[in-house]
């Protein structure tokens, strides 16, 4: 078992960036402001930046040009914004190739992109609550390649031989690691101090028949990111191999009707909020 | 020159042309040739039925499986393509694993497609579909020859 080793791979992982973290704090804080995120992003201008060209994605439907973080609060809410806070932040750790998974570098991004728009699509279509946080719990989920990623690659015959048994991806990774992308993401989001609800849905998005609990944005997450493999966003080694659960459909109410329709609005989406922040 | 065909998307080329389509999961990858000729068009269809988002079908046609089917055909006959001579493969059209009915989307496609060449008196030449992993294939348009590479096997269709 490499478990030690990945556990201090977590360890030294670089956190997400300062700007990310005083964010971060302020989600759950009632007293949050526009001043108060202006005075957190002030030593990050590249961030600003970067949380500038989302707020001015079609995607999140304002039609006038946002040219700065005060208005994009305005026009966009404090929430909105500290969402894209941490999508400008996560993109140059999402960005980069992920060994073992096979994907180029930018796929997992434009993955994690199209999880988020896929699961705020099946939150709409399905007309349920789910957390105001579901766009990044989507958009974080699958953090824990970015550190398996090596382990993957170096037991990738271990990997292959669960797999041939029948196994799924994740649970090939937790035969041959001891430890899945799932859980390692957990692990990494804690200690970077997400509000739980999104370290859950992240901890249990392969698996969410084994969770403690129901969860919505759980639930959400775990079928968006189905739907975005299947039509060929981030599919890289892991292909398909991974098996949906019939609890959570079920308790969705979700059918195959609904998945299509959001299919069809995710993909454009993904594209352009990727290219928004593409180098 | 080498083609890459995106999600929802098709192309058609001639001899001296590859067509690359990447990541075929539940999507339907459809490639059709006329061996007189020399040229060939590829299909990567996301969804069934153009009923579920008319408004995308309109804009791009080839989403869908029911548009854009007829879209490669026609691109082709245009170019001088004689439906008697013309070679049909599929690949794709994959389901994640487990027995989930709502995500049957790869299955739905597949049914589609066999409804459309069915209609029009059109036999697939071959096909490799379904299955949960992912598929990349490789079209030259100077042999007609079809490679469908897999998790690093490669084979020919």
């Amino acid at each position: 078992m490499r478990l030690d080793e990945i556990t201090r791979s977590v360890d030294t992982l670089p956190a997400m960036g300062g700007a990310a973290l005083r964010v971060l704090a302020l989600i759950e804080d009632a007293q949050a402001s526009a001043a108060r995120i202006e005075k957190a992003l002030r030593e990050d201008p590249g961030v600003t930046a970067n949380l500038l060209r989302l707020a001015n994605s079609a995607y999140f439907g304002i039609p006038s040009r946002i040219g700065s973080l005060r208005q994009a609060v305005s026009l966009l809410g404090l929430r909105r914004v500290t969402q894209m806070v941490v999508a400008a932040c996560a993109a140059a750790v999402l960005q980069r190739p992920v060994e073992g998974y096979d994907l180029p570098a930018g796929e997992l991004w434009r993955h994690s992109l199209a999880v988020s728009v896929a699961a705020e699509g099946l939150v709409r279509e399905l007309g349920i609550g789910a957390g105001e946080e579901i766009f990044t719990a989507a958009l974080l989920h699958d953090v824990g390649k970015i550190v398996l990623g090596r382990f993957v690659s170096e037991e990738m015959a271990r990997i292959e031989a669960a797999l041939g048994r029948g196994l799924t991806f994740e649970e090939a990774e937790t035969a041959a690691l001891g430890v899945d992308h799932a859980a390692v993401g957990a692990d990494l989001l804690a200690r970077w101090a997400l509000p739980a609800d999104i370290v859950y849905a992240v901890r249990w998005h392969h698996d969410p028949d084994r969770a403690p609990a129901s969860h919505p944005m759980l639930d959400v997450v775990h079928v968006a990111n189905v739907l975005c493999r299947m039509i060929g966003i981030g599919l890289g080694r892991e292909g398909l191999q991974t098996e949906p659960s019939e609890t959570v459909t079920r308790r969705l109410g979700v059918g195959t009707g609904h998945l299509e329709r959001v299919a069809s609005r995710t993909l454009q989406w993904a594209n352009e909020l990727a290219q928004a922040l593409a180098a | 020159m080498n083609l890459t065909v995106m999600v929802g998307d098709m192309k058609t080329g001639a001899a001296g042309d590859t067509i690359v389509t990447h990541a075929l999961g539940s999507c339907l990858g459809l490639v059709v040739y006329d061996p007189v000729l020399k040229i060939g068009g590829l299909l990567h269809a996301m969804l069934p039925l153009s009923s579920i988002n008319p408004e995308k079908a309109q804009a791009n046609p080839a989403m869908f499986v029911d548009t854009g089917v007829p879209l490669l055909f026609r691109a082709l006959y245009e170019q001088g393509a004689l439906k008697s001579r013309l070679q049909v493969k599929a690949a794709g059209c994959g389901a994640p694993m487990g027995r989930n009915e709502v995500f049957k989307i790869g299955e739905r496609n597949y049914t589609v497609l066999k409804k459309l060449l069915w209609k029009n008196n059109i036999l697939l030449a071959a096909e490799d579909v379904g299955g949960s992993q992912s598929r990349t294939l490789h079209f030259d348009l100077a042999t007609g020859e079809v490679v469908v590479a897999s998790n690093g096997t490669r084979k020919p269709l």
